[in-house]
């Protein structure tokens, strides 16, 4: 990532009044993992697998406090258990940046399947999600699914692909 | 040792705590257990998220002391939060791991912590948290729950329970969705803050 997405990553997190991001880091991001730590605004949390991720943000929300669950779009395979016991069973939303592994232009052919199984699993999850190809659109994007998930206290995504990760 | 008498001895030590716990049948106990904690706990049916739920709490009211009540079951499924907790040293979390050896609430088959191998307090101290223990009577359990409702780093207490569950209680009648709203009011009104606001007029 640019620096210039960075710093729009930060800028909207922050501006949607994010304290807290819970992360398990990956490639497309590797610019970003350092830049939340090094925040002074912003406590990070390195987890062991997303789904952990997404239960310890389920736990902020009750706290008050609002966090993000930052990770590949593998990491949702492994958030959907907790994601559809919080979000489908009581109501407790997490919001998610994730890179977009394996859309077209993917040349890793382990990252395949990351791309084929997004899409069809934040439908299936009914989760709302966009995805930003153009740097302009990431800190209105980030807004937006806070606003979404505080107005429908379920989860929303937002994906950053295309040029902002490669 | 029965759980719901150890429940009994932790519910006489809080006041202003919150708890988050697991699901099955130890939710109907500790909802007659601890009649005082029931606004202030979370009735979660939530396999894994518990701990890490308790912790992300922990994290966003740092002046509070939170309790996870987990289990054998619950803590085996997600065992990388105490690797999380090891590193993070939250000073205000206290677990406590109702181990019954079984999945007890499906009719009873074993865990893994059923055959004399899997220590789930060790796991716990191999994760980096020093202060993880296995209680066997309830005296010992309530000395735990009074070192680790006071403790500055987190602790964990694993209590071997058996697999019987106290007869003739009472059911908790509200699903996940209402229980969220009746924490959600309670740690707004003690807390002095809004989680869930009112909605936009536009």
């Amino acid at each position: 990532m640019k620096q210039s997405a960075v710093d729009a990553v930060l800028r909207g997190l922050k501006a949607a009044g994010v304290s807290v991001v819970c992360y398990l880091p990956d490639s497309l991001f590797k610019e970003l993992y350092p830049a939340l730590d090094a925040d002074p605004d912003i406590r990070t949390i390195r987890v062991t697998n997303e789904g952990e991720g997404a239960a310890i943000c389920g736990g902020l929300f009750l706290s008050g406090k609002r966090g993000a669950l930052v990770m590949e779009n593998s990491g949702l395979r492994a958030s959907i258990e907790p994601l559809a016991r919080m979000g489908m069973g009581a109501g407790i939303p997490v919001v998610m940046l994730m890179s977009y592994r394996g859309e077209l232009g993917e040349n890793n052919w382990w990252a395949i399947p990351h791309g084929m199984t997004m899409e069809p699993l934040l439908n299936a999850m009914r989760i709302p999600y966009k995805v930003v190809s153009d740097e302009a659109d990431i800190e209105r994007a980030i807004a937006h699914a806070y606003d979404w998930s505080y107005a429908a206290y379920y989860h929303s995504a937002i994906v950053l692909g295309g040029s902002i990760v490669r | 040792m029965k759980r719901f008498d150890c429940m009994k001895a932790l519910a006489a030590r809080l006041k202003d705590e919150l708890v988050i716990l697991s699901l099955g049948a130890s939710v109907d106990e500790w909802y007659n257990a601890a009649p005082h904690m029931r606004e202030a706990s979370l009735f979660q049916q939530q396999l894994g998220c518990v701990t890490p739920q308790a912790f992300g709490l922990a994290v966003g009211l740092p002046h509070r002391r939170i309790v996870s009540l987990d289990t054998d079951g619950g803590m085996m499924f997600n065992l990388g939060i105490l690797a999380t907790l090891g590193n993070e040293k939250p000073a205000n979390l206290f677990v406590v791991v109702w181990d019954n050896e079984c999945y007890q609430s499906i009719g009873g088959p074993p865990t893994h912590t059923a055959f004399g191998n899997v220590d789930i307090a060790a796991i716990a101290r191999g994760a980096g948290i020093a202060n993880a223990h296995t209680a066997r009577t309830v005296e010992e359990f309530d000395a735990h729950c009074a070192a680790g409702l006071a403790a500055q780093e987190p602790y964990v207490v694993v209590a071997k329970v058996a697999g019987t569950v106290q007869p003739d209680i009472r059911r908790k009648h509200s699903d996940g969705r209402e229980d969220k709203y009746i924490f959600v009011r309670h740690v707004e009104k003690t807390e002095g803050i809004v989680i869930m606001g009112p909605s936009e007029h536009n």
